[in-house]
Order: structure tokens, then sequence, then C-alpha cells
């Protein structure tokens, strides 16, 4: 039998699966080893593909081209992120690793108004729509949604996101007893809201078992599979 | 009489005007007359001329003294030393101690002077008025014992300055009312109840002219007995008793031990005998002041002898020769320090201020300090303080008035152990008293523990600035803590010796409490709550709980394995995939349909090897039918590092039946890092972003990418993520720029309820969620072999497993822990 | 400096957000973003050089687990260099991937079977409240409507009413949540923005 890929990959699939199957009858030696040593490959993977895939085309292949041409606009659009990478790289060294701050800052502030406008545009404002244009007949109608199904369901959804919403309103004032509770009308409609928030975390539940019984399966399928290789 | 002056150790008469005996050199001091009162410890002395206390001397102890110089009954009282015996002349013995004690100046006849109550009774005149009292000369000093109020004080004119401090201040003492302050010593010394030392000697009964029971101390009448045995063959009752030792100390009543370690009080005299026998009676334990008198073995009290020796210096002798003997000390007194008072008795250094004397100024408001005189000017003082005494002192001091001070009867009849070994009546009373209380009048005539007998206050010179109980002066200590027992009694401010120490004051308490409003608290709180219902983890409440936890656990993988591995492994068909369509599902496979042939399609893999098996499940079906119906371009991008390599594993494991070629039929544009922000700016310029794929060759040059130049170029975007983040960031950054071109995710199971509102909203165009929309869509497949049918019969035994153990595991429980709760809540009623 | 740092934030970021509401500035947008992904790539180094040297510190002190640290080490290096060298598309990081990375992730995923069947036991035992009884009655549902019988879906739970507890229900709380988390990372996003928050050091 010669040594094939798949031999190799499947006879360390089949170790590490083992090793990692240790674990049912509890934390052991042989499962440490297995934890510890995909770790440092996932690290060492990770860096290279960062390596090759980012900073090598992104910094370094355009190094040459950019030193041989007279346009600054490309020697500006080489040297900000090269200058970026190696204040980033600043952190090796305590004394200098207060030069990281200026990467960091531009991160975040690029980061945030990314996400600020995402939220505002992606996800804030359709979601809000969607739940008025769901009783919109005509949009309906487009869906082939009853009368009857626009009402009751669009009622449902839109109990379930205000009281939702309303769960996680902490206000709350002190009472002539001395104790510290939500307003009455607040109080029912969070209770309404723990309902939904308990159906759609039971839900994600519910597909986080079903996820996880895949990949079971598929590692057991895998196992008996590279036994099957030998018989 | 008042001629003679007589000297109180030896007896030998001296004219007057000598300084000392010529006989055994003790210094004769003229007698202050005793106007009452004791010398409380912490009180001002009184500034006396002690020449001029010549008429304050009571006239038992003129009578004493007479008797002591001749026809008169012996007076024991001063201790017999053996070589006084020697030296003594033949006339007859003194025991009158205070012979010397006569006021230089010539005093009138006694007659006309000032007779206490209680000297009355001893001598049987009657009392008289007190009489002012005149200068005396300095010739000679007087010792009194009395209380400080007893001695007048005179505002003076300053005379010379060879009067000690010590004297000025006892002539400023003016405020005191003049006393008799040895009759009220003698009335307190003889007040206490010492059976050992109470008998009253014969002499002095003869002497005193029947005096009363209490009223003499029984030292005193011991003295006086002794001094009679002075001159009589000394009865030598104890053999014990060194050879050498004094009459008067053999004389002094009932056998005493000889125990140097008795413990006895320092008053008690049991020290070591006077002078004259200090050196033969080392293991007594005699009063200080008896053991340092002078080697003469005179019969003089030393105090008296030293007055003639140190008439030209400030300290009186007997002052100064007297060992320090340790009284209770008074609570505003000072430590003694003064070097002056190292020869004092112990109990008059433990009465006297802790600074010296003779250098303080006194703390009476009313004292003028006077010049210092002569030695003998304190003298004169006490007389003028005994003519200027105006009444006498209560009845508790009549004993003491009638009592002599050294009385010739003290060595008659006494055992001399019980020198040692009893305690005066007067030094008991002193000792036994706890509180040091100079306002404790002296019980029985004895002597207070802190009260001084006036004569030691009266010596004390009129600078001292002792603390007085009395007037206290300003110190600052005055308002701490007054130790009132041990070593340290009657001062301010000491460290308390005993164990426990408590703070006098309570430590200062801080509030801890964070500085928020109501409403802020309100807030923290409800948030607490929230937060700790979901965080706090339970403990561990037993070992056998933790067994049974680890013993359910066992089974239930048991049961999984069992029930996953056996269809696997059996490739079982037995279940049925799923008919019924999911909305989502159902656009998915409408939207693949949608596809134009030919085109570009992006597709992004965003999900972690961990469910890769999931995600090639659900994914397979749909870019099979999709390559075998539309073949497309391809372009794969990650925003996951792993995501270029899933995306070579996919393309060349479930699709390889398609042989799709990289740069041919599809590029790998690999790892996009920046998370969202990489989604945007590859959403803007996808080819300024991503410009070569993963072999780093121009990619939108390529044939996959031919005609592509911007993101809503491709004909679909097609995500595979099993993250519901990742799917939001692409459903957001891509919003705008994406435009028509429709969007489907492939996500795993978990992912997608958090991904419905973006498919409910419009914003992705169809779901393929899981295994189950996997199995959905290879029936749409054409009937093409999937790996979803190959999982789906372990996938529903794992589900109804799951329905199974979770009813029945969960109303178990649900039933075991309404039972715990019951107990609790019975418990909390 | 640290006053500089908050003024390249807040500039970069506002020229970000314009970006998306002004055509003319999406030039502008684009290069900082582009220049955000280098360093962003740049910072992912950073991160595992980090993870490098913490698990050198601990063999280096000798410290309990750190013959494991030293395992990790020399397979990261040695991954690295293979990596570098043969590059990641490479055959032979496919066998590693293959054959370490994806097992074990999946592996562990596939435990995570057993530890949600035991939780979902013991949920009730614990908390038994409304949110909880809701709670494991829709894994229930959700479970029961994702399996098949050898005839077909269960009926009724598996064809009306898992999807409408998955469709409707759950989409409201869904969207709820999204709504409330989309909220939050607005109201996070404008605070940095605005200099209020300074996570990278600013003054």
């Amino acid at each position: 039998m010669t040594l094939s890929p798949d031999l190799i990959s499947g006879a360390l699939s089949f170790l590490f699966t083992i090793l990692i199957l240790s674990y049912v009858i509890g934390d052991n030696p042989l499962f440490r080893v297995a934890i510890y040593v995909f770790v440092g490959v996932a690290s060492g993977y990770v860096a290279s593909v960062v390596i090759w895939q980012v900073l090598v085309p992104r910094l370094i292949t355009p190094l040459v081209p950019t030193a041989m041409s007279n346009s600054p606009m490309q020697w500006v659009m080489i040297a900000v992120p090269l200058l970026g990478s190696i204040l980033v790289f600043a952190k090796i060294s305590q004394r200098l690793s207060g030069l990281a701050r200026f990467s960091m800052a531009y991160l975040v502030g690029v980061g945030a108004a990314v996400t600020v406008a995402g939220a505002m545009i992606g996800t804030l404002l359709p979601q809000v729509q969607s739940t008025i244009e769901f009783f919109d007949p005509q949009i309906a109608a487009a869906r082939s949604i009853t009368t009857a199904e626009v009402v009751g369901n669009g009622a449902i959804i839109l109990l379930g996101v205000v009281t939702s919403l309303i769960y996680f309103h902490f206000g709350a004032h002190q009472k002539t007893d001395g104790t510290m509770r939500r307003l009455l009308p607040i109080e029912i409609l969070a209770w309404i809201g723990r309902i939904f928030i308990g159906i759609t975390l039971g839900a994600v539940f519910a597909g986080v078992y079903a996820t996880a019984l895949t990949a079971l399966i598929e590692r057991l399928s895998s196992l008996i599979n590279f036994f099957g290789l030998f018989s | 009489m008042a001629d003679i002056l007589q000297c109180p150790n030896c007896k030998t008469e001296n004219p007057i005007g000598s300084k000392v005996c010529k006989n055994c050199q003790t210094p004769l001091s003229p007698v202050n007359k005793i106007t009452g009162g004791f010398i409380k410890p912490g009180q001002a002395p009184t500034r006396k001329h002690t020449a001029d206390l010549e008429p304050v001397l009571p006239q038992w102890l003129r009578d004493a003294r007479d008797a002591a110089r001749g026809t008169e009954p012996q007076n024991s009282m001063e201790p017999p030393l053996p070589q006084a015996e020697k030296d003594q002349p033949a006339a007859p013995p003194s025991n009158d101690f205070l012979a010397g004690l006569q006021s230089s100046e010539p005093v009138s006849e006694d007659d006309d002077e000032y007779i206490p109550d209680w000297l009355a009774n001893i001598t049987g005149k009657s009392p008289t008025t007190p009489r002012e009292a005149t200068s005396e000369p300095n010739t000679s000093r007087r010792v009194e014992m009395g209380h400080t109020a007893d001695f007048p004080i005179k505002e003076e004119p300053a005379e010379e300055s060879e009067t000690p401090s010590w004297l000025a201040s006892l002539q400023s003492q003016e405020a005191e009312p003049e006393k008799d302050e040895l009759t009220e010593w003698f009335r307190n010394a003889s007040g206490a109840d010492t059976p050992k030392h109470h008998e009253p000697t014969p002499k002095i009964e003869e002497s005193a002219a029947a005096p009363q029971p209490d009223e003499s101390p029984d030292w005193l009448r011991q003295m006086a007995m002794d001094a009679e045995k002075a001159e009589a063959p000394k009865p030598q009752e104890d053999s014990e008793f060194p050879a050498d030792a004094p009459d008067w100390l053999r004389n002094l009543g009932s056998p005493i031990e000889v125990n140097p370690d008795s413990g006895l009080n320092p008053f008690s005299l049991t020290e070591q005998a006077p002078a004259e026998s200090e050196a033969s009676a080392p293991p007594i334990e005699t009063p200080n002041w008896l053991s340092n008198e002078t080697p003469k073995q005179d019969t003089t009290p030393k105090w008296l002898q030293d007055d003639r020796a140190a008439s030209d210096s400030e300290t009186p002798a007997w002052l100064a020769n007297e060992a320090p003997i340790q009284l209770p000390p008074e609570p505003d007194s000072q430590p003694l320090s003064d070097d002056i008072f190292t020869e004092l008795p112990g109990w008059l250094k433990a009465a006297a201020p802790e600074s010296s004397i003779f250098s303080q100024a006194a703390k009476e408001p009313d004292v003028a300090p006077e010049p210092q005189q002569d030695s003998q000017d304190w003298l004169k003082d006490f007389q003028l303080a005994a003519d200027q005494a105006s009444e006498i002192k209560p009845e508790s001091e009549a004993t003491l008035e009638n009592a002599p001070a050294f009385s010739t009867d003290f060595h008659s009849d006494e055992n001399v152990n019980s020198l040692f070994t009893e305690m005066p009546d007067w030094l008991s009373n002193a000792v036994d008293s706890s509180s040091i209380s100079p306002s404790t009048s002296p019980v029985d005539g004895a002597l207070a523990p802190s009260e001084l007998p006036s004569w030691v206050q009266a010596m004390r010179p009129a600078d001292t600035s002792r603390v007085e109980k009395a007037q206290p002066a300003p110190t600052p200590n005055r308002d701490l803590p007054l130790e009132s027992r041990g070593a340290l009694a009657g001062l301010h401010g000491v460290l308390p010796a005993m164990p426990g120490f408590t703070p006098t004051s309570k430590p200062k308490a801080y509030s801890i409490k964070l500085n928020a409003s109501k409403e802020q608290m309100a807030h923290a709180e409800i948030l607490e709550q929230v937060l700790a219902a979901e965080t706090s983890p339970d403990p561990i409440e037993s070992l056998s709980a933790y067994r049974a936890s680890r013993t359910l656990r066992w089974f239930i993988a048991f049961m999984v394995l069992v029930a996953v591995a056996a269809p696997v492994f059996l490739r079982t068909q037995f279940f049925s995939t799923p008919v019924g369509v999911p909305n989502e599902t159902r656009d998915a496979i409408s939207v693949t349909q949608a596809i134009p042939e030919g085109s570009a399609l992006l597709v992004a893999f965003d999900y972690e090897p961990s469910r890769a098996g999931e995600i090639e499940a659900a994914a397979a079906p749909v870019f099979d039918q999709l390559l075998l119906l539309k073949h497309p371009r391809l372009t794969f991008i990650s925003t996951n590092e792993t995501g270029p390599i899933l995306a070579e594993r996919f393309i060349s494991g479930p699709l390889a039946g398609h042989n799709y070629q990289s740069g041919a039929t599809y590029l790998n544009l690999g790892y996009l890092s920046g998370g969202q922000s990489g989604i945007r700016a590859f959403a803007l310029d996808p080819a300024s972003v991503a410009p070569v794929d993963i072999n780093s060759q121009p990619a939108w040059t390529s044939t996959p990418l031919q005609g592509v130049t911007a993101l809503n170029q491709f004909a679909a975007m097609i995500l595979l993520t099993d993250n519901a983040d990742s799917a939001r960031a692409w459903v957001e950054q891509t919003e705008i720029t994406r435009k028509d071109t429709p969007i489907l995710i492939i996500s795993s199971a978990q992912s997608t309820p958090m991904i419905q509102p973006y498919y409910a909203a419009g914003q992705v165009d169809g779901i393929v969620s899981g295994l189950y929309g996997g199995a959905i869509f290879e029936q749409y497949n054409a009937g093409r072999p999937g790996t979803a049918r190959l999982y789906w019969d372990a996938y529903s035994v794992g589900m109804f497993l799951a329905v199974v153990l979770t009813l029945f595991g969960g109303l178990w429980n649900l039933a075991l822990g309404l039972r715990d709760r019951k107990p609790a809540g019975k418990g909390m009623k | 400096m640290r006053v500089l740092t908050a003024v390249i934030a807040i500039a970069v970021g506002l020229i970000v957000l314009i970006g998306y509401f002004l055509p003319q500035a999406e030039p502008l947008q684009s290069m900082l973003l582009n220049w955000a992904v280098t360093i962003a790539g740049a910072a992912t180094l950073m991160g595992l050089l980090n993870l490098l040297s913490v698990h050198f510190t601990k063999v280096r002190r000798g410290e309990k687990g750190g013959i494991y640290s030293a395992l990790l080490i020399l397979a990261m290096l040695g991954t690295l260099a293979a990596g570098i060298i043969l590059r990641p598309q490479h055959i032979g990081m496919q066998i590693l991937m293959n054959g370490i990375i994806l097992p074990v992730e999946a592996m562990l995923m596939g435990l995570l079977t057993i530890s949600i069947l035991y939780a979902a036991i013991r949920l009730l035992r614990h908390r038994t409240d409304t949110m909880g009884v809701f709670f494991i009655l829709t894994a229930l549902l959700i479970f029961l409507g994702s399996a098949t019988l050898p005839f077909g879906d269960v009926p009724v739970i598996g064809t009306l009413i898992r999807p409408w507890v998955t469709q409707i229900w759950a989409l409201g709380g869904a969207r709820g949540i999204l709504i409330g988390v989309s909220l939050g990372a607005l109201t996070t996003g404008l605070r940095v923005l605005i200099g209020a928050d300074r996570p990278y050091g600013g003054k």
C-alpha cells in the first residue's frame, strides 16, 4: 500500500479522533497532547496563511514596483500600510509598544464606522421595516400570504419584537416597601418577552444539537471508512 | 530646759546654739511646733523657717525632751545604738530625739505656748491656743511631722539665700491653716490596728500621762520603750538579733523573724536598724531611713543627727542621709529624682515630689517663695507656723498629737523582732490603702499611704514643683488616665501593664459604601440579578452528586455513540428524508435554478473546520446541482483563515466529480482579513482588495473572473457559514453594493434561527439549513446520491434519542427539583 | 501622543462613515479600508506571535504543563515553516488540515452532543421558570420536528408546529435580539467615533 496523502491524512484523522474521543472517560494526557498539537498546527497554519495571503501580496510584492515607479501616490499607498504594519509589530518591544496605539486607533476607528453603518443600514432599518411591512397587504399578497396569516403571524412577530426589547429594559423604581421593581406594564411585557426569548434560544439550542450530532456522525463515519480501507 | 538642746540621738545635752551634738555630732535643730495635719503627697510644701518653729513644737515633745534630758522618765523612742551607748555621757540618757529640736532663739517658757489637745492628753497639760510662731535662730533645725497646712504660710521678706528651695516652699505655704502636723502624723500612725507594734509602752504611758490607747503610734511608743532599754540592760529577747543591734531595735516588741525576704512594707520597721545597727543587721528589712543611719551608733535619729552635720548645707542632714524608702506613691506625685532625698526614708521619699523638692517652687498659689535661708531657718518656719496655728486637727490626729515622734517608750517591752515583722499601725495604714487619696483621712492614726507627714512636707523646698493633689499643677498628663495600682500608681498617662489593653477611643469607622444614588443602585441591582441568574454556576453539593452526574454522562455518551454509530456502520436507510420543504429552502432552490448558465458566482467560505461535515453535507447537493446544470464560474473567498483550504477541500471532495480546475473554472482568492472592514472593502472594490489568488496569480484577469469587476456583477453570492455574525456581516456590508445580486446562505442548523429574520426581511434570498436542508435539496437533485442521505438515519435516531432523554430525564429532574425546593420553602416559612 | 491616536481614530472613522452616504467619498473610504485590511493582517500575525511568546515563557520557567507548551511550540513552528516553504495550499498542508485540524475540531464538536443532552436533562431541576420551560419545550418540538419517521415527517409536529414555531415565534424573538444587538453596536460605534470610548488607549 502506497502512502497516499489520503492514507496519511486518514491515519492522522483516526489517531486524533480517538485521542479526542478519550475525553468521554475524562481528562487525560492523551487528550491534552492532541489538543496542544492541534493548537500549534492551527496557529502555524494561520500564520502561514496571513503571511502568504495578506502581507506578501499587499506589502512585499508591491514594494519593488512602487520603488521603481515615480508616482507619489503609489508611494503613499504602500507606505501607510507598511508603516501601520510595522507599528503593530512594535508591540513586541515593551519600550516601543506605545507606538502600536496608532495602528490600533486606526483599526478601531475604521471598525467603529463600519459597525455603525452596517448596523444601521443592514440590520436596524431593514428589520424594523420588515416588521411593519408584514402587515402590508400588497406584500403579503405577493408572498401568497393570507390576511389571517398576516394579522395573526404579524401580531405574534410584532409582539415578539417589542416584548423582547422590553425584556432588556432594567429601569426600576423604588416602591414604598423599599423593593426595586419595574413598572407593572413593563413587568408584564417583559414576562411575555421572556417567553419569546426562551423560544428563540430553544430553537438555537436544538440547532446546536443538530450541528453537533452531524459532526459526530461525520467523525464516526470517517472512522468506519478508515477501517474500510483495510478491509 | 529651754537653754539646753538635747541631742535626739545620744540624748546628750548641748547648749543652745549648738549646731551639732558634741557627743555624736548629730545636727541639732530646733523643734518645730506641729500644727497638725499631714503633708499629703503632691501637696505644695509650706515654706517654713525651721528656726521659727520651736514654738510649734508640741508640749509633749518638749516634755519628752526634757524628760530625756534629765529627771523625767526615759524616753525609749530613739533607737539605742551600741555605739551610742558607749558614747553616751553619764548624764541620764535622754530618749528625747527631739531634744535638739529647739529653736535657736530663746523661746519663752512653754507655759504660754500652744499645746494641742493630743499633746495635752499626753502631758496632762491643758491645751492652749496656738501662738504666733517666732523666728528661731538659724543655729539648729527642727523636724516636725505634720500636714502642710499645719504650717502657717508667712510672707517673710526674703532673707539670706541660704535657705534651700525646699525650705522656701515650706515657708510659702501660708494658705494652709496652721496645724499640729506632728500630732496629726502621730495620731494617724498610732491609729492603725497593728497588734504587733501596738503595745503601748509603759514609758509612753507614763510620760504621756495616760495617753489614749490608740492615740500614739506604736512605733513611737516602742521607740520610747527602746530608749529606756537602751540605758537599762537590754533584754536580749531574740538571740537571733545581732549583738550590735541598737537597743531600740531590740526592744521593739514581740520577737520578729529576721527575714530580709519577708517582703514587708517599706514602712515596716523591720528594715534595717538605724545607723548604729546598720552594719550589724544586714538581713533585716529595715527602713532605709533607719538603715542609713550613721555608723556612730547614736541613738539619736539620724535625721536629727544629720541636722547638725548639715546645718550649713541646704539639705538637712537627716534628710540627706536617709536611704530612700518606698512609699505608696500618691497619684499626683512625681517620681523621686532628687538626690537630696537619696538618704531619706523611703516612705518619705515616696511621698516626696518627683523632682527635687528643694529646687522646685511650691504649687500653692498663695505660697510666696521665700529666700533660702540657713538650715535652721526652716525650723524657724516651723516655729512660726506652729505659733500661727489656728485649730487643732480633728480627733483623728489627737493620737498623733499625743504621741511623741520618737518616744523612749518605743524600745521598751517591744519585741525587736516585731520591729521587723510587724508593721506599725501608722505604716500599715499607709500601705493598706490601695487608692492613693491624699484626702483620705488617716484611719486610726496610721499614716495614709499617699500622705506625707507635715513635717516632711515642711522640709520640702518652696520652689519644688511637685504636683499636689490638693492643688494639682497643670501638667500634660493630668487629663490622662490615672494609674491606681502597681509600681506606677499615682502617675498619669502610663501604659497599662495588664494585658488586654483596650483602646481609649473607638477607632473611627469609615464607610465603605459606594456613593451612588438610589436609582443607580436599583439599576445595578437588577442587572446583577439578571447576570447572576445566568452566570452563577452551581456548586458541587457533594461527591455522591458528582459521581451520579458522571455516571449519567457516561450513560448518555454510551447511548449516543451506540445510537449514532449503528446506522452509520450498518448504512441503513430506514428513516425517510424530510418531505416538507421550508420556505427558505424552497426559495433557495428557486435562486439556484434562476442562476444563468456559465455565470460567475461568488462563494464565501466562512465556516470552521469543526462544522465542515455539516456544511459540506448541506452545500454538496446545492453545488452539485449548480455545477451540473449551470456550470458556473466559481470564485472563492473567505474571511476565515482556514476558509481557503476548506474551499479547496470542498471543490476536490464532494465536487470532485465535476473536475473543476483552479484558474479555469474556479478561482480561490484566499483569505480576506479585517472582518467587516474587509468585506466592505471587497464590496467596494474587489479588484484592489484581492488582486491575486492563493497562487499569487492575477485574479481579475483570469477566466473565472472574466467580465467581473464589481460585486454586483456576480450572478449570485453564496455564503457558507456556521456563524450568524458572519452572515450578518456579509449581509450588512454588501447590502448596498450587491444591489440585485441574490444572496444564498448555506448555514449550519445552529445559526439558522438568527439568520431567519434576514430572510424574513428579504435581505437573504434563501437559506439551506444544515443536514435537514441538505437532505431536502438532495431530493431536488435528480436523485443523485449525497452525504445527507448517508447521515440521515443516524441523524433521526439521534434526534429521537434526544427527545426521549430530554423528556423523561427532564421530567424526572423536574420532580427532583420540586422535591428539593419544598424543604427549602418550608424552612424559609 | 494619546491625543493624536484619538484624532486618528475619529478622523478615519468619520471618513469611512461618510463614505456610506456620499458616493463621492467612496474612493477615500476604499483606500482607508484597504489599508485597514493590511494592518489587520499584521495584527492577526502579532496575536500569533504573542501566543508563541506565552508558551515559550511557560517552557522557560518550567511551569506546570510546560511539556505541553513545548509540544505546542514545536507544532506551531513546524507548521509555520512548512507553510512558508510549501505554501498553505500545498498538499502537505492539506494533510495537516485533513488529518489534524479538522478531525480534532470536528470531534470536539461531536462531544458537544453528550454535553448538550446532559444539560437538557438537568435543566428543569435547577431552573423551573417561564423561560426554562419554554426553552425546553421548544427544543423538544424542534428535535421531534427535525427527525422523520420511516414514512415521512412526524405528523403535525414536523409539518405544522415546527415550521410555525421556527418561522414565527422564534422569528419574533430573534428579530428583537438582532435589533437589540444592532442598537448596542450602533451605540458603541458612535461612542468611539465621538471619542467617548478609547479602547486603543487614547486621550
